[in-house]
């Protein structure tokens, strides 16, 4: 087994001889105890009972403008890694044409620890197992084919040194969950209605969010019999309509044309050959009208509790509050340190002051990139979810995800949603069913004409955001409240 | 094979376990990989990753359980550590209403035949050099990004279930160069794909990018309004869709469950036109070849549309047990799909020149699936999409949106081309999967629907 004192001296003499090599700027992570579980109840049946364990380091070396990269599971091999990356690094200056900088940052000693009142791991597995009998027990219905719950924890301390001088342990936590059912609907296709473990934003987030039933246990007879009004409603007629976002959709539509667009990587080029560039510029950054004056959109958010919020970042940059659209413009993006001497350089003027702190890598042998945080739609003041239902004419309600296809630069979205309910002269009439809607992002977000207040905002897990190459999955949160768009081409002819 | 030390330790674990009565399966995967990542005509990204992860699966009648171990194997005792802890999680599970299958190693094999030693090694040198030539190729002008990623991969299989090991080891890489115009933002991309070094060529690369260069360079982008068209779609595009029809469509799993599009039809009911032909076939090389699944079980030849009627259904170890079917091979991610060609001449141009206007769309972008039920996708052009005249390019496609059902797309398909090219479709969340299929290097497909359109690219 691995020597923990001997793996973090020699990476600190790794640090000292990279940099003694020329390099500009260095940085290893350790992890030792990584850990992660997936329970996934199906019908019954105790169908997946996995874990992960894990430990590496990954370190990372710019050398002449250029980023080397070099992770490993064998921890015997610390010093390999470091002349690894350097090589690397080497390698890849021989092919540079803005020599990539990380700015300058105070060195420090921090830590951070999500907050937690269950340590979900302390828990025999059998009692985690429990929840979720139990909660498949009130599924269970003659009417119900599928059921599905699931839950997935995750533990892990990371410990991140840089040539700064910069020294950061962190202790992350996260625990999702989800419930699902499915039946046939008039038709004979399956229907489905879920329910995602949320946070209200602020406490705690070991197993004890999993098992607040405000959060979750009770949304099982919510979902059972919504599902149960959509098997004989109607499909969703093709037309244009004012469209209302629970924050069970509102998050995912956040997240791909909010979120994804305002990475800096992806806005300077850096993802074209994968998840895509930006329909945004440099020069839009404090120009652009993203949307209308009630679209005021934050990072981070100051949201303790979410699996976007992590401390401090994969650069070593403390994680940020800040506004990235105000009343509709965009005046700020999600940026790590090494991209923001470049879109100063390309706008022609200081467009970001700092590093947003959005560094993150989804573990030891991935390299950090621009990631979201918390991206959160601030709560408005256009009342409760019913408020904005009864100032409504002719639209509909949706929630929950079932498809989510995004034009490359984020311009254009087609998303599919579980369930729609029918809003005609400010009342809910009936629900309908395989509901889509479609529209173009600058238009979309201009056409926002109501948001919720704070009794409708509630903060989304995400679980499994891909991005980047070598590929990465992260963690993130969306805070969102209800809120309605103006004249969107929804449902599908045919 | 497997270095004689780690195989000793993994025989060893296996032979301790059989022993107590244990039944566990073990799965060591070890990747070297390599990925160069080219963005703004810089390299912004060198990265090496050596990662081991051991997978143990242990059953005990109805309970079953996995743990894997990210982290170097170093003794037989990190290996039984891994098993001690699955078989303590299997103690604690609930018995489940059937009986999960145990990996069971069909029979001994030693796979290599697709491992080359100068990919292993290629560095990021190589690489770095690859690209620079194309830039100097093709001009300054536009910005360049790109990934290549190469890497070697070794999985090796045993389980209490029988003597046999499966081992397999094998190289490939996926190489991708996207062009982006600062000004006029349009996108063009080509991808190559290979397990040899010499599966690269800069040559091709360039030549691929000029055969649309010079329309994006001289017209402007075309948007086309939401209304039906001839679609010539490129192979990646076919790929992807092809991919998700397999997904939602002849996946045991959706098909037992009355989830996907082919629910209510039984085998032999034709779903698709009579030129649609696809075989799960691990012996065609523009694949990569994998003799077994992570199950153990021997990968055969496997029909899945026979001239457009459903042949087979893909079931993994898991919905094989739930549902009690024979196991398929397709314990895997990595299948060996093959779309066989039609009649279509080499030339994709050739096979439209009797028609007035196509829509030439090479990829599509972020595939979804609104309705498995229906069969409904939908995704939008990129990279290297135009208009096309009596067979002949005349200008750039703006961002287009295709929402289609799979069996309007694949009854419809009126020219499929002779000639077949290998697509890369690997990925590598978590681990290292290297994955290829071999389709037509183009189709033809009628009465698409383009539901919506940008006036960007």
């Amino acid at each position: 087994m691995c020597d923990t004192e001997r793996v973090q001296r020699e990476a600190q003499e790794g640090l000292s001889w990279v940099m003694e090599q020329g390099a500009a700027y260095a940085d290893v992570r350790v992890h030792l105890d990584d850990t992660a579980e997936s329970l996934v109840m199906y019908d019954g049946n105790l169908e997946q009972n996995e874990t992960l364990s894990q430990q590496g380091l990954g370190v990372r070396v710019l050398w002449g403008g250029a980023w080397g990269f070099c992770g490993t599971s064998d921890l015997r091999r610390v010093h390999d890694c470091f002349a690894r990356s350097l090589g690397n690094a080497r390698t890849a200056a021989a092919l540079v044409a803005i020599p990539l900088e990380m700015g300058e940052m105070p060195g420090h000693r921090s830590t951070y620890q999500s907050p937690v009142q269950v340590d979900p791991f302390s828990l025999p597995l059998n009692e985690r197992i429990d929840l979720l009998r139990g909660l498949d027990a009130r599924l269970r219905e003659d009417w119900i084919q599928r059921r599905i719950v699931m839950a997935t924890t995750q533990k892990k301390t990371v410990q991140f040194w840089n040539s700064e001088g910069t020294c950061i342990e962190k202790r992350l936590t996260n625990v999702f969950g989800t419930v699902m059912i499915m039946a046939p609907d008039k038709d004979g296709q399956m229907q489905r209605r879920s329910h995602n473990l949320y946070t209200r934003g602020s406490g705690t987030r070991g197993w004890e969010m999993i098992t607040d039933r405000e959060l979750f246990g009770n949304h099982v007879d919510r979902v059972k019999q919504e599902l149960a009004d959509l098997l004989p409603a109607d499909v969703l007629a093709h037309g244009r309509r004012s469209v209302i976002l629970l924050p069970g959709q509102a998050w995912l539509q956040v997240h791909e044309t909010i979120g994804h667009p305002l990475e800096l990587d992806r806005i300077l080029g850096y993802e074209l050959s994968y998840a895509g560039g930006s329909l945004v510029t440099p020069g839009d950054i404090g120009t652009l009208r993203y949307g209308s004056e009630r679209l005021n959109v934050s990072s981070f958010g100051n949201i303790e509790n979410s699996p976007g919020s992590f401390g401090f970042d994969d650069d070593g940059t403390p994680e940020r509050d800040y506004l990235l659209i105000d009343r509709g413009i965009l005046v700020n993006v999600l940026s790590s340190r090494a991209m923001v001497n470049e879109v100063n350089h390309v706008a022609g003027r200081t467009v970001v002051k700092e590093s947003g702190g959005a560094a993150r890598a989804t573990t030891f042998y991935r390299t950090p990139l621009e990631r979201m945080t918390n991206v959160n739609i601030l709560p408005g003041t256009d009342g409760t979810v019913e408020d904005i239902v009864a100032a409504t004419v002719d639209g509909i309600i949706v929630d929950t995800p079932t498809s989510w296809s995004i034009g490359s630069n984020r311009e254009h979205f087609h998303f599919g949603c579980e369930i729609a309910w029918e809003v005609k002269d400010g009342r809910r009439t009936r629900v309908l069913r395989n509901p889509t809607y479609q529209g173009h992002t600058i238009e979309f977000y201009n056409a926002l004409d109501a948001v919720g207040d704070a009794s409708s905002w509630r903060v989304e897990q995400v679980e499994n955001c891909g991005k980047g190459e070598p590929n990465q999955i992260m963690q993130l949160g969306h805070g969102v409240p209800v809120v309605r768009f103006d004249n969107v081409l929804s449902g599908e002819k045919g | 094979m497997l270095d004689a030390q780690t195989r000793e330790i993994l025989r060893d674990a296996t032979d301790r376990a059989r022993r107590r009565g244990i039944q566990a399966s073990l799965l060591l995967h070890r990747e070297r990989s390599h990925l160069l990542r080219l963005g703004n005509s810089s390299v912004s990204l060198n990265t090496t990753e050596t990662l081991t992860r051991l997978k143990a699966r242990v059953v005990d009648g109805c309970r079953e359980a996995t743990h894997t171990s990210l982290r170097e194997l170093t003794s037989a005792q990190d290996a039984l550590d891994t098993l001690e802890i699955t078989v303590a999680k299997v103690r604690e599970a609930p018995a489940r209403e059937f009986e999960p299958i145990l990996e069971r190693v069909e029979e001994g094999v030693a796979q290599t035949g697709q491992y080359d030693p100068a990919l292993a090694e290629l560095d990021g040198t190589s690489k770095t050099e690859g690209y620079a030539r194309i830039m100097r190729d093709i001009g300054p002008t536009p910005t360049y990004s790109g990934a290549w990623s190469s890497g070697a991969t070794e999985t090796y299989l045993i389980s209490t279930a029988t003597d046999d090991e499966a081992y397999h080891r094998c190289t490939d890489s996926q190489f991708s160069l996207v062009l982006k115009h600062p000004t006029q933002e349009w996108e063009l991309r080509t991808d190559q794909s290979g397990w040899r070094v010499v599966d690269f060529s800069a040559e091709r690369a360039v030549a691929d990018i000029m055969r649309v260069l010079p329309v994006y360079q001289q017209r402007e982008g075309i948007k086309v309004e939401p209304g039906t068209y001839t679609v010539l779609f490129g192979p990646q595009a076919m790929a992807e869709i092809l991919g998700m029809a397999l997904w939602t469509g002849f996946h045991g799993r959706m098909y037992e469950e009355k989830q996907g599009w082919t629910s209510h039809n039984a085998m032999g009911d034709t779903v698709f036109g009579a030129n649609i032909t696809v075989t799960d076939d691990p012996g065609d090389p523009d694949t990569f070849r994998y003799a077994f699944d992570l199950g153990g079980t021997k990968r055969r030849r496997y029909p899945l549309v026979e001239r457009g009627c459903i042949a087979g259904l893909m079931y993994d170890i898991e919905t094989a047990a739930k549902y009690k079917r024979p196991l398929t091979g397709h314990t895997t991610q990595t299948t060996s799909v093959v779309m066989d060609g039609g009649h279509g001449p080499d030339d994709a141009l050739a096979a439209v020149v009797d028609r007035e206007r196509v829509l030439w769309i090479p990829a599509l972008h972020y595939m979804h699936v609104p309705s498995m039920a229906k069969g409904l996708f939908t995704g939008s052009s990129r990279f290297s999409a135009v208009v096309v005249e009596r067979g002949k390019i005349v200008a750039p496609l703006f961002s287009s949106r295709v929402t289609e059902s799979f069996q309007n797309l694949f009854n419809n398909l009126a020219v499929l081309a002779a000639e077949r090219v290998s697509v890369n479709l690997s990925d590598t969340y978590g681990r290292r999967a290297p994955v290829a299929w071999s389709i037509p290097r183009y189709a033809v497909a009628e009465g698409v629907h383009i539901t919506d359109s940008a006036d960007s690219f």
